[in-house]
């Protein structure tokens, strides 16, 4: 890959058409169990920033030579060594009071798939340069994916945006649980996958033919609902099912098994060549006497 | 025998969703009979939630929205009888949305939705709102129990001494809970019109009542007859309607006669431990959900074991 890249097109990758969360499906356990809250959400995006882009320029200056089995836990190391003194100096040297729940998340970054794979997919295969601007435009798209839902969920699930309330007639206790989060990631990506498919379609690699729409009410005709156990109640009907298979199975029953031969082994003559050409002698003959 | 072609009886989806449609004309009309008009509303306010997403949706994704898809109408109806009559318009409107937003239009319709829309609208509206779904405290002033439900009274360990007149009220489902699920006579003529239009889908009803009759035999939560602690446990909350109407969804229900037995048994089984343990009292769409998720996987075992025992009876028949 070229240096000439820039950093806008590296974004417009990593953040948009690739996006880790949404399209990628990466990192879905700290969104889903940590960042219930817009402030969580906050502190979780700055450490993956720090965190990934950090382990991604290490990887991509000092271990492009080291065999791919060292440099995979190499990557989790990494990523713990710069965690842990962020941690350290968020409790000691700062107010900020980190619960129980959003501790134990913190760490999991750093062995969150999301580092692997940008280290091990981008980062040893390119110069620093382009390791940082895929590392940054990966942890930013992720980042406000967090934060979006961060302050989605704290708005409906507890009706405050921030830790300020905010007057709203309904609150649905659901967007702060788990369910309502990842129901809410697949609205986002069903959107954000419309729209590459729309502004980037040379990158949507899975795009079917367009097919015009049929009416619903069609559609909806054509389901039917498979009721096998009538014949429980029907007896008679079991009983003239067999004769009907019976007499279309009987009507050319060696051209059958001749095809149904040709078309999984070949003929036995075409095998008994094969067997030779290779110079094992199979004898089907002899089984025959 | 394993590529025996099976005689098929197809029923159309608009003719399934409009026979649901019919059987609850009943329940709707009972349910008016004891809470007055303030039912009809929020059935109204149901449906037209259900079908106004849907219209949205079909808007969104540019495709055709036609009347003739009765399955949102359903989806309405089927939640507001299982709310409670005083409940708040916008929580069976919230209810319907979600139902057709999540589980009905992401994948492709009522005829392809792995989970039953009523169920998954229903159990959101419990986990979100759960003060206002299980608050019965509308009109009770008549009623048997006054404002405590069936379900509650069990889970509190407690029992009612059940007499003609009482059995009487709680079969037609004159107590306090859900405005539409109570009335357990209504329930059989729903079952005996079912057995009329799709006499297969009522074997995992028949799968489910008995996993629950079974279970409320052997673990009573109440120190009472075993007699009691049927009916009670069969009239509490929405478990026969979810028997009659959510299970034989047509589009989660198993294939084969079997599959379908033993997903309603299974169902019925997770109902009833899911009240002995869980916090909530209404159970029938947790398990409901819970058991969508499993029944490709129940088909497919009985499928892998159906095809073993052919195969073993062919083999003997060679040897003799």
């Amino acid at each position: 890959m070229s240096n000439n890249i820039s950093f806008k097109d590296v974004f417009i990758k990593g953040a948009v058409i690739y996006n880790p969360v949404l399209i990628q499906l990466v990192g879905l356990c700290p969104v889903v169990a940590a960042s219930t809250t817009l402030a969580r959400a906050a502190i979780l995006s700055l450490i993956l920033c720090f965190e990934l882009t950090l382990t991604c320029v290490i990887a991509s200056a000092f271990l492009k030579k080291t065999p791919r089995w060292v440099r995979v836990p190499l990557y989790l190391i990494i990523g713990i060594a710069v965690i842990c003194p962020i941690l350290w100096f968020i409790e000691t040297q700062t107010l900020m009071n980190l619960s129980l729940g959003m501790k134990i998340y913190l760490p999991m970054i750093a062995v969150n798939s999301m580092t692997a794979v940008h280290c091990e997919q981008f980062a040893v295969k390119n110069s620093v340069k382009l390791s940082f601007y895929d590392a940054a435009a990966v942890s930013i798209g992720a980042s406000i994916i967090f934060v979006i839902v961060g302050a989605v969920r704290e708005l409906l699930g507890n009706s405050t945006l921030g830790g300020m309330p905010v007057n709203l007639p309904v609150t649905f206790k659901g967007m702060a649980l788990p369910f309502g989060c990842l129901i809410m990631l697949g609205f986002m990506a069903a959107g954000l996958k419309a729209y590459v498919s729309r502004r980037y379609p040379d990158f949507v690699e899975d795009r079917e033919p367009e097919v015009k729409p049929e009416p619903v009410a069609d559609a909806s005709d054509e389901m039917t609902e498979v009721e096998v156990f009538d014949e429980f109640w029907e007896e008679e009907a079991k009983e003239e099912a067999p004769e009907e298979i019976v007499e279309e199975n009987t009507q050319q029953p060696e051209e059958s098994e001749k095809k149904k031969e040709e078309h999984s082994f070949g003929s036995v003559e075409e095998i008994e060549e094969f067997f030779k050409s290779l110079g094992l002698d199979v004898g089907t003959k002899g089984d025959e006497q | 025998m394993a590529n025996k072609p099976q005689k098929q009886n197809k029923v159309k989806a608009s003719q399934i969703f409009g026979d649901y449609i019919v059987m609850l004309i009943a329940p709707c009309i009972v349910s008016v009979m004891y809470y007055g008009t303030r039912a009809a509303w929020v059935v109204l306010v149901s449906i037209l939630s259900a079908v106004i997403c849907d219209m949205a949706a079909s808007l969104i994704l540019r495709k055709n929205f036609s009347f003739r898809d009765t399955s949102n109408v359903f989806i309405g109806v089927a939640i507001a009888m299982m709310m409670p009559a005083g409940v708040p318009f916008y929580v069976p409107a919230v209810a319907s949305a979600a139902a057709v937003l999540t589980a009905k239009i992401p994948f492709g319709g009522s005829h392809k939705a792995p989970f039953v829309p009523a169920a998954a609208g229903f159990a959101i509206a419990s986990v979100c709102f759960k003060e206002q779904v299980f608050n019965y405290t509308e009109s009770t002033a008549d009623k048997l129990l006054g404002a405590q439900s069936l379900g509650s009274l069990l889970a509190n360990g407690n029992s009612v001494q059940l007499n003609l007149g009482n059995t009487f009220d709680i079969l037609v489902g004159n107590i306090s809970g859900p405005m539409g699920t109570g009335c357990g006579i209504l329930m059989l003529v729903c079952c005996c019109y079912l057995f009329v239009r799709r006499k297969s889908a009522l074997l995992a009803t028949a799968g489910f009542i008995g996993a629950c009759v079974v279970y409320a035999m052997l673990f009573p939560r109440i120190n009472a007859s075993v007699f009691s602690s049927i009916v009670l446990e069969l009239s509490a909350g929405s478990l026969l309607f979810g028997a009659v109407f959510l299970i034989t969804d047509p589009a989660t229900l198993p294939k084969g006669g079997i599959s379908r037995v033993i997903y309603g048994a299974v169902c019925g089984i997770i109902c009833m431990m899911m009240r002995a343990v869980g916090t909530y009292e209404e159970t029938v769409c947790f398990a409901i959900l819970f058991t969508n998720g499993f029944s490709p996987v129940i088909e497919a075992v009985l499928n892998y074991f159906g095809s073993l025992s052919l195969t073993k009876g062919k083999g003997a028949l060679k040897n003799e």
